[in-house]
């Protein structure tokens, strides 16, 4: 029993299957997880390596490089990139898409367990990061706080971090930012000397003094006594009171020689939030953990933590990934529904009646909730990606509905009855309505053979729409032919037809005309072949030659209400310093944007903990990350990208700013960025410095290029000590010890802690301010020998002024500056050759390499994969259509659609103004498939009337003039569904309107076209059909002809 | 005793059967699929150019069925000339 008849027979059993797979549906959409795009990421691993007090230099030589070798072997390495900065080697290696995380987290785990010897004794062992140092955090709070301030450090540990961290999928919380309580032991050096103490000296004596022992125990008669000594400090005035030594009779105290202050600990990093003090938590989730989900537990949680906290302490979201991801989710959902409207609203207007509709319209809901299913089992996400899939798919999914249909239709106009109509009417059609499916599938199965970050864009892509076409083709011989045979009504032995109803008055005849003026259309153009082919051929060559007016962009930029800038000062400046200009930044935010801003968080300096802060923020006391959070997109009257270019004006007129980089994602990372990088890789920092300035010159100079930085800053003063080896061990010195009591003087060591309230403080030593803020007295600074004399360290060393560079970047190895240019007013593309043109140009250095990637490489690669993803899928489509039409020429009419399809995209985006993006190019890649099956009809159809007998001309006529409201159908549905996706401006509408666009405006272009220029082709290549190869045949017969009658 | 030979578009089978039915021909014998053409109407040869399919079913039945059977056949028959259905009918005798 064929699928069909059984369908029809049991018709309880059929509507259990799809009821079922519409509960499973809904079930998985229940269960997706949302996100804004599919998962990405290319597996990343970081190595964090930390050697506190190093230089950029010395890291880079002793840490990064012996690292970098090593891990460079690993198998399934894409790429390895570094930077080197003072106390921090961050070393990434990205892998090849697919490679498992965690075997191969484990391989760098042994590699490093090869390096860690090799490796300067003092440097932590390394820590490895399972993401990326461009992923960001998923949720920003901002904390403020008046009276408990000082001890925010530990609410927040105690009340925050602590529950934060136990949520599933949180990989950790940190905290910008937080001032931390410390007891400073500051000494006046000369005191020191005085009294003849070195601060070996002192350190051992409070270690000794700051003691908890138990002792031991005492039984007496009925009881034990436990004994223990209470040494440790209750209070900072203890420390002071800490007697050192007697001399001469006097006993000489902490205090005596130095002071003790219970403080903050020195700011290294001002964090402002909303022009107060304050500082950020930043929550970072676990690597393939979705983010919408954390972020909903984390936001539940702090719902529950706040109620707890002191009044005046107030935490509120400054930054939320998954609002964004939310927000975008909703519009495009939206915009679903509004396509489901139209496509119905077509659906009926065509078929003029409610049943029918109501039998076609039934099968969206089946084919759409597979590709659901489909999500749910391969571990997807709903994302903007798998629902323009779903949203494109929804105008598709009817076609077979709609032939099989029409036939059950015909059958029961004919006298059968709607049980005998539903089986023998789907009889008929069922070989040819898998046939058109299976060239569908064959357009959008290769997207899931894409690899590479194209490869995660579009796989779900391709098979959700393969999945809920082939979905909808099976539900079209087995749910449509049940439901006809069901609902339709059945008009045997009635004399009188179908009623004659308003439908058939007003629309009906409108198409019948319609298809009237069509079929006098082809006959004229099938008149004037030539003539038509000339026209055709024009209009494709003007709107290719349109190309290089449309620009080309990687992904397009979507507002998320979101601002983020670094803005770099002089190198070299006080943390201090920097704060007058972050105020001066508050201000104009507040003047200048005073209806959008919602929040701002401003910080600036390092972090001397050398701890993951300083792999993701500003790392330097002269850089300014800010990050401001405007309303939402309803909510303000300019976008984001209208404010950063007036934030650019402003930063352009302040005098102290030396560059800025303003990005409008916080979200996305690396991937949202739309740079062009000049990569110029070379051993020789400095001739690379000075080549990478020219060149940068010359690039500010091309139109449409702006924030050229270039990734080196400045080289930043540094003092450097050279010891005199000899005069030092005349000394009884080695540099180990000098370096150690420097280290010791300047950095201060943290002697022993204070304990209070289950907390830990430092205590932290040190010399006093007047010689830690003075290069003078520093230099005349004594240190202790081995016989305990003392030594003038400007006896034993010169104290050099000199430069070097605050960070070193390598990729693959190789010491790289980066020249990174963003692209306005004009496409990525465009800007690119320019910057190619440039570099030609100028004569590049010896030993130089230099190369322009970033996203204009993500982009070129991303092109190459689907341009030439589109010739394997052409070239699928030819085969299919070959083996399917039994012909080497019908194949090339048909796909003659595909071109004129492309022209209609050109058109449409040089109309709207939007550039080639990757998003246009899946737009465009669609319309392979959708044109195609709409020549498919008509040559099938004329190929059919040929072989019943009719003149090529006339069956050319016929053919369209019967297949008309099919195609239009098809189209129209097709159009109308992406209609929503292409008019939509709600947040995230930016990467889905290209696709909208693309698709309306190449399917206009390519229906309009292939209903004219296909029977036109045909009509000049197929002289011979099926007829002629019968003759051909026959002649074999002709001995035959001699005993039959002439 | 009348042979009758009836070959009809698939699409009306069960309407077919259903006369036989009423009528109380219980003996015959169906060919689900039979392909051919008549010298009017569309050729029913089950490919892509001409997709629709025919059946036939050969009954012998008493003299006295053979006016409701001819009857009921017709009036199928004219309700749609497109679908199609010829009946051809000649004398019958058991062989044993």
């Amino acid at each position: 029993m064929k699928i069909y008849e059984a369908a029809v027979k049991k018709p309880i059993t059929t509507l259990m299957v799809f009821i079922a797979v519409i509960v499973v549906g809904v079930y998985s959409l229940s269960q997706l997880a949302i996100d804004y795009f599919p998962e990405i990421e290319f597996p990343t691993i970081t190595i964090l390596t930390t050697y506190p007090g190093a230089n950029s230099e010395n890291i880079e030589q002793n840490i990064t490089k012996p690292i970098e070798e090593q891990v460079s072997a690993l198998n399934n390495l894409k790429k390895i990139t570094s930077r080197s900065s003072d106390n921090i080697s961050i070393v990434t290696a990205e892998f090849n898409y697919g490679t498992n995380l965690d075997e191969a987290a484990n391989d760098i785990r042994n590699v490093l367990d090869r390096v860690v010897p090799l490796l300067p004794s003092g440097v932590d062992r390394p820590t490895i990061l399972k993401f990326s140092t461009s992923q960001m955090p998923i949720l920003f709070y901002a904390v403020t706080a008046n009276k408990n301030y000082e001890g925010i450090s530990k609410i927040l540990e105690e009340k925050v971090i602590n529950q934060l961290n136990r949520i599933n999928g949180v990989a950790s919380v940190m905290t910008i930012g937080t001032p931390k309580r410390t007891i400073y032991v500051e000494f006046d050096p000369l005191a020191l000397n005085n009294y003849g103490i070195t601060f070996d000296q002192i350190a051992q004596i409070v270690k000794a003094e700051n003691l908890n022992l138990p002792i031991g125990s005492v039984k007496t008669n009925d009881l034990e006594y436990k004994i223990s000594l209470q040494g440790e400090f209750q209070s900072a005035d203890q420390i002071k009171n800490t007697v050192l030594t007697f001399q001469n009779g006097k006993t000489i105290r902490i205090k005596d020689i130095a002071t003790v202050t219970d403080t903050l600990k020195d700011r290294s990093i001002i964090e402002r939030i909303n022009s107060g003090k304050g500082l950020r938590l930043l929550v970072m989730k676990q690597s393939g953990s979705n983010t919408v989900k954390v972020a909903n537990k984390v936001k539940a949680e702090m719902e529950k933590i706040l109620p707890t906290l002191p009044s005046d302490v107030k935490i509120e979201p400054i930054f939320d990934t998954s609002r964004n991801i939310l927000t975008s989710i909703r519009n495009l959902s939206e915009t679903i529904l509004f396509a489901l409207l139209f496509v119905s609203i077509v659906v009926i207007f065509f078929l003029g009646r409610w049943r029918p509709s109501l039998i076609v319209l039934a099968v969206i809901p089946i084919s759409l909730m597979s590709g659901l299913v489909y999500l749910y089992a391969s571990n997807n996400s709903l994302n903007i990606i798998t629902l323009s899939a779903i949203s494109i798919a929804i105008g598709m999914v009817v076609d077979d509905a709609i032939v099989v249909l029409e036939n059950i239709i015909k059958h029961i106009e004919r006298g059968s009855t709607r049980r005998e109509a539903a089986i023998y009417g789907t009889n008929e059609v069922w070989v040819a309505v898998i046939a058109t499916t299976v060239v569908i599938v064959a357009v959008f199965m290769p997207l899931t053979l894409l690899t590479g970050f194209t490869g995660a864009l579009f796989n779900s892509f391709g098979w959700i729409i393969s999945i809920t076409i082939v979905v909808s083709t099976i539900a079209a011989i087995s749910f449509t032919p049940m439901l006809s045979s069901q609902i339709l009504k059945s008009y045997a032995y009635q004399k009188e037809k179908r009623k004659i109803t308003l439908w058939d008055k007003t629309i009906g005849k409108a198409l019948n005309q319609l298809d009237e003026f069509y079929k006098n259309s082809i006959s004229f153009v099938l008149r004037h072949k030539i003539s038509t082919l000339i026209v055709a051929i024009l209009i494709f060559v003007f709107s290719v030659s349109l190309m290089k007016f449309i620009g080309a962009d990687f992904l397009p930029q979507s507002d998320q209400s979101m601002i983020s800038a670094k803005i770099t000062l002089q190198t070299g400046i006080k943390v201090e310093k920097t704060e007058e200009t972050m105020k001066k930044l508050e201000q104009i935010l507040h003047e200048r944007y005073p209806n959008e801003v919602v929040a701002h968080a401003i910080s600036a300096g390092a972090s001397d903990e050398a701890s993951f802060i300083s792999a993701f923020s500003a790392n330097a006391s002269n850089v300014i990350q800010l990050m401001v959070r405007f309303k939402d997109l309803d909510h303000r009257s300019r976008s984001v990208f209208s404010i950063g270019n007036d934030l650019r004006s402003v930063l352009d007129s302040m005098p102290e700013v030396i560059k800025y980089d303003i990005t409008y994602q916080a979200a996305m990372g690396g991937m949202g960025s739309n740079n062009i990088d000049v990569k110029i890789f070379s051993f020789n920092l400095d001739q690379s410095m000075v080549y990478a300035k020219q060149l940068a010159e010359k690039i500010k100079n091309i139109e449409g290029a702006k924030e050229v930085l270039i990734s080196q800053e400045s080289d930043k003063p540094e003092i450097k000590i050279f010891l005199k080896q000899e005069k030092m061990a005349q000394m009884g010195l080695n540099s180990a010890m000098v370096g150690a009591a420097l280290r010791n003087y300047l950095t201060g060591f943290t002697a022993s802690k204070l304990k209070e309230e289950g907390k830990e403080y430092d205590i932290v030593f040190r010399l006093n301010n007047e010689i830690r803020h003075n290069i003078e007295l520093f230099k005349n600074i004594t240190i202790r020998n081995m016989q305990g004399n003392k030594v003038f360290l400007s006896d034993i060393a010169d104290l050099r002024e000199l430069s070097s560079p605050p960070v070193i970047e390598h990729e693959n190895k190789q010491r790289m500056i980066k020249i990174s240019v963003k692209p306005q007013g004009r496409s990525l593309n465009e800007v690119a050759t320019d910057i190619e043109k440039t570099i030609a140009q100028t004569t590049v250095p010896q030993h130089t390499d230099v190369v322009v990637g970033g996203a204009y490489q993500d982009q070129q690669e991303s092109f190459r994969d689907l341009a030439l993803l589109m010739l394997v899928a052409s070239l699928l489509v030819y085969l299919t259509m070959a083996a399917q039409f039994e012909s080497f020429t019908m194949p090339i009419i048909i796909m003659i659609a595909i071109p004129f399809a492309f022209s209609g995209v050109f058109i449409a985006l040089f109309i709207t103004g939007i550039s080639f993006s990757v998003n246009s190019l899946l737009g465009a890649f669609m319309l392979i498939g959708i044109a195609v099956k709409n020549s498919i009809i008509l040559v099938d159809f004329t190929n059919l009337l040929r072989d019943r007998g009719m003149k090529l001309f006339d069956a050319l006529v016929e053919a369209g003039r019967s297949r008309l409201r099919p195609i239009l159908m098809t189209a129209l549905t097709t159009i109308l569904g992406m209609l929503p996706l292409a008019l939509s401006t709600g947040e995230g509408s930016e990467q889905w309107a290209p696709i909208g666009i693309s698709v309306i405006g190449g399917l206009i272009f390519t229906t309009v076209l292939t209903l004219i220029i296909v029977p036109v082709l045909y009509y000049i290549l197929i002289r011979s059909g099926s007829r002629r190869l019968r003759k051909k045949f026959q002649s074999e017969f002709s001995l035959l002809d001699e005993v039959l009658p002439k | 005793m009348k042979a009758v030979f009836i070959i009809y578009n698939k699409a009306v089978s069960e309407q077919i059967l259903y006369i036989l039915d009423k009528l109380s021909i219980k003996a015959f014998t169906l060919w689900e699929t039979v392909y051919g053409q008549g010298n009017e109407g569309e050729p029913r040869m089950g490919t892509h150019t001409w997709p629709e399919e025919n059946s036939a079913i050969l009954t012998i039945v008493n003299n006295n069925q053979l006016p409701d059977l001819q009857k009921a056949l017709k009036f199928l028959d004219e309700a749609n000339k497109e679908v199609g259905i010829r009946a051809f009918v000649w004398d019958a005798e058991y062989l044993f």
